[in-house]
C-alpha cells in the first residue's frame, strides 16, 4: 500500500478531475473510473479522497471546454454553454471561465456543509435496519434509478436486471454453492464492482468514440482565467443561491445528478433574476447558476451514497466501487469503524473546493494543450491507461477479460438507449438484494409475512412500487400524446 | 422501432441463455427455501418479461417515438467500436506473451494506427515513450508487477 497523506491526494484527484473533465467524452465517472485502480494501491482514505476530489475537479473542467468552444466535457457542464460560450463570443472568456470556477467553489463548500451536515444523522436511521429493511432500501434503490435513470421505465429495468444477472455470478452467498462459474476459480469471487464500472464507463466510451472527429480547442481572446470582482459576486449571489438550493435537492435524489440540476438551476436562476432578458446572450448569472448547482450535487449526491449505499449519480456508483474495493460499507458502520476515512472525505473535499480557484487558473494552459494533442494519442494513452490500472487490482489479466466484456456490455446497453447506472447499481446492489431476502426467509422458517412485520421495509417497498406505477403512467401518457400528435 | 425489436431480440437472447446456464448450478445440502436458481429463475422470467414488453411497445408505438438521440454515435460506428475492442483483446495474450513493455508499446501503436494516423517516426517515438513512461508509473513508482511475458 502506498501512503499518500491528505493534501496531496486531494489536488492529485482535482487535477486529474480537471484534465479529465475538460476533455469532451471524458465524463466525471469516466475521469473517476479511469482513477479507480490507482487508488487501489493507496491507503483507503487518500484513495477516497482522490476519488471524490477528482468529482469536484472533473466539474469545473467539463465547463472550461463548455466555455471555449460551445462542447461541454461532462454532461452536466452543457447548460454552461448557453451563456458562457456567448460570454466567449464576445471577447469574455476568461470573465466567463472565472465566474465558473467562482460559482463552483461557492456550490461545492455549500454542497459540503450539506454533506457534513445531513449524512451521519441519515446514517443513525440505517442502524434500525434488519435483513428485511436492507431488501427493501436495495428493491427501492433499483426502482428509483430504473425509473430516473432513463426516458423508458422498461429500459432502466432491463438493465438493472442485466446487472443483477452479473452480479449473481461466483459464489452463491447463503449455500456456498458456484454460480455461472463455468469451472473457472477466477469467478468464484464473482465479477468486483470496480471491473464492471471501469468497462461500463471507460472502454465504452473509447469504442463509441473511435469513430467520431477530435475536437480541437481554438478558444477566442484571451484564456486568462480573470476571478469575479466583489461587485459581480454580488451580482450572481442571486442564482449562485438558487444553484445551491436546486443542487443539494437534485444530489439527494437519486438518478438525478448534475446534468438535470445545472438545467432547472439555469430555468429558476433566469425566473428569479432581475435580469432575465439577458439569459442567452452571454448572462454572468446564466454561468453561475449552473455551474453553482453542479458543484453542490458533486457532494450532495454523496448524501444516500455514504448514509445509505444507494448511489444517486454515475460518479458517485464509482466512489462506492472505491469504497468497496477497500472493503468500506457506506452507511453507521463506516462512520464508527472508518470515522478516519470520512473526515478525510469532507477535509479533502473542503481543500479541492478551495484550491480549485488556484489550480483550476494554473491548469487551464495544460487542459487546452491536453484537448488539442491529436485523437489518436489521446485514444491510445487512454486505453493503455485502462488496461494497465485494472491489472494493479488483481494483477491478473483475467480482470483485463472482465473489463472487456464489460465495455462489450456497455457498448450493447449505449447502442440501445438502456441507462448504465441501474445496472452498475445492480451489480453493486445483487448481493445486498438477494442475501438479505433469503436471510429474512431463513429467520421466518419461509415465512413471507416477515416483510410486513418491518414498517421501513414496507415503506421502502411501498415507494418503489409506487415509483415504478408513476413512471409507468407517465410514459403511457407521454406515448399517448406522442400518438395523437402523430395522428394530427 | 427496428432498435427497440432489436434490443428486445437481444434481451431475450440473453434471458434464454441465463436460464439455461441456470439450470447447470449444482443443489447444495446447505441449501435454503430459495436456494441457488432462485434469484437466477427470477431473473430470466423477468429480463424475458421486459423483453417482450419494449418488443410489444415498438410494435405499437408511433416510431418517431422510438428514435433515441444518445444512441446515435453508438449505432453509426460499431464496426469501428468493434475493432477497438479487438485490440484489446489482442493486448492480453500479447502481454502474457511478450510482457508488459513491449505489449503496452504494441497497444500504444495499434490504437493510433487504427484512429487513422498516418504511421511515421514520432507516432512511434511518442509509443516508445508511452510504453516507458507506463512501465515506470506501475512497475517503479506504485510498484504494482505488471505482465510479465514469455520472451521479456
Amino acid at each position: 500500500m502506498v501512503t499518500t497523506p491528505l493534501i496531496p491526494a486531494a489536488l492529485g484527484g482535482l487535477i486529474w478531475g480537471i484534465m479529465g473533465g475538460a476533455m469532451p467524452g471524458i465524463s466525471a465517472s469516466i475521469a473517476m473510473a479511469l482513477l479507480l485502480p490507482f487508488t487501489y494501491t493507496l491507503e483507503p482514505m487518500p484513495a477516497i479522497v482522490m476519488l471524490a476530489t477528482c468529482y469536484i475537479g472533473a466539474e469545473y473542467g467539463g465547463s472550461i471546454p463548455a466555455i471555449l468552444i460551445r462542447t461541454p466535457g461532462t454532461n452536466a457542464s452543457a447548460a454552461v454553454i448557453l451563456d458562457g460560450y456567448e460570454m466567449n463570443r464576445q471577447g469574455r472568456p476568461g470573465e466567463a471561465l472565472g465566474i465558473s470556477l467562482w460559482s463552483g467553489v461557492v456550490g461545492g463548500l455549500f454542497g459540503l456543509t450539506m454533506l457534513v451536515m445531513l449524512t451521519e444523522p441519515l446514517s443513525r436511521l440505517a442502524l434500525l435496519f434488519k435483513p428485511t429493511t436492507y431488501f427493501g432500501l436495495g428493491i427501492l434503490g433499483l426502482s428509483v434509478i430504473a425509473s430516473l435513470s432513463s426516458k423508458s421505465l422498461l429500459k432502466g429495468l432491463a438493465a438493472a436486471v442485466l446487472g443483477l444477472m452479473v452480479a449473481t455470478i461466483g459464489t452463491d452467498p447463503i449455500s456456498g454453492v458456484s454460480r455461472f462459474t463455468f469451472g473457472s476459480p477466477d469467478l468464484l469471487e464473482g465479477i468486483a464492482p470496480l471491473m464492471v464500472m471501469v468497462g461500463l464507463y471507460a472502454v465504452t466510451e473509447l469504442m463509441v468514440r473511435s469513430g467520431v472527429t477530435s475536437t480541437v480547442m481554438k478558444p477566442t481572446g484571451s484564456i486568462r482565467v480573470r476571478l469575479p470582482r466583489f461587485s459581480m459576486m454580488k451580482k450572481i449571489a442571486r442564482s449562485q443561491t438558487v444553484g445551491c438550493i436546486i443542487g443539494t435537492l437534485e444530489g439527494l435524489m437519486p438518478g438525478a445528478g448534475g446534468t438535470i440540476a445545472s438545467f432547472i438551476a439555469y430555468n429558476e436562476a433566469k425566473r428569479w433574476s432581475k435580469n432575465p432578458e439577458k439569459f442567452g446572450l452571454g448572462s454572468e448569472e446564466g454561468v453561475a447558476a449552473p455551474e453553482t448547482a453542479n458543484n453542490t450535487v458533486a457532494s450532495t449526491a454523496l448524501i444516500p451514497l455514504l448514509s445509505f449505499g444507494i448511489p444517486a449519480s454515475n460518479s458517485a456508483a464509482v466512489l462506492l466501487g472505491g469504497l468497496l474495493i477497500h472493503g468500506l460499507l457506506p452507511g453507521p458502520r463506516l462512520f464508527e469503524q472508518n470515522n478516519d476515512v470520512v473526515l478525510g472525505l469532507y477535509a479533502g473535499s473542503f481543500v479541492a473546493d478551495v484550491s480549485q480557484v488556484v489550480i483550476g487558473s494554473l491548469i487551464l494552459p495544460l487542459c487546452v494543450w491536453l484537448v488539442n494533442r491529436p485523437k489518436p494519442y489521446r485514444s491510445a494513452f487512454i486505453f493503455a491507461l485502462i488496461l494497465s490500472g485494472v491489472y494493479t487490482v488483481h494483477m491478473s489479466t483475467f480482470d483485463l477479460g472482465i473489463v472487456l466484456a464489460a465495455g462489450l456490455l456497455g457498448y450493447f446497453l449505449k447502442f440501445f438507449g438502456l441507462p448504465f447506472l441501474p445496472a452498475v447499481l445492480g451489480v453493486v446492489l445483487g448481493n445486498l438484494v438477494e442475501s438479505n431476502y433469503r436471510r429474512s426467509l431463513v429467520l421466518s422458517d419461509g415465512d413471507p409475512s416477515i416483510f410486513l412485520e418491518d414498517p421501513i421495509a414496507i415503506l421502502f417497498l411501498t415507494f418503489a412500487v409506487l415509483i415504478v406505477v408513476a413512471s409507468l403512467l407517465n410514459e403511457w401518457r407521454i406515448a399517448a400524446k406522442t400518438r395523437k400528435a402523430g395522428v394530427a | 422501432m427496428k432498435k427497440d425489436l432489436l434490443a428486445s431480440i437481444g434481451l431475450l437472447l440473453i434471458a434464454a441463455a441465463y436460464y439455461a446456464a441456470s439450470t447447470l448450478i449444482q443443489q447444495s445440502t446447505l441449501e435454503d427455501l430459495v436456494g441457488p436458481t432462485g434469484l437466477p429463475t427470477v431473473l430470466a422470467a423477468l429480463l424475458a418479461v421486459i423483453a417482450v414488453a419494449i418488443g410489444a411497445r415498438a410494435l405499437m408505438s408511433a416510431p418517431a417515438a422510438l428514435t433515441s438521440a444518445p444512441t446515435a454515435d453508438a449505432e453509426s460506428h460499431w464496426t469501428r467500436a468493434a475493432g477497438m475492442l479487438g485490440i484489446g483483446c489482442l493486448y492480453i495474450p500479447a502481454a502474457d506473451f511478450l510482457g508488459y513493455a513491449p505489449a503496452i508499446f504494441l497497444l500504444l501503436v495499434a490504437v493510433m494506427l487504427y484512429e487513422r494516423m498516418k504511421p511515421n517516426w514520432r507516432m512511434f517515438v511518442i509509443a516508445a515513450g508511452g510504453a516507458a513512461f507506463f512501465y515506470t508509473l506501475f512497475d517503479i513508482v506504485l510498484g504494482v508487477r505488471q505482465p510479465q511475458g514469455v520472451l521479456f
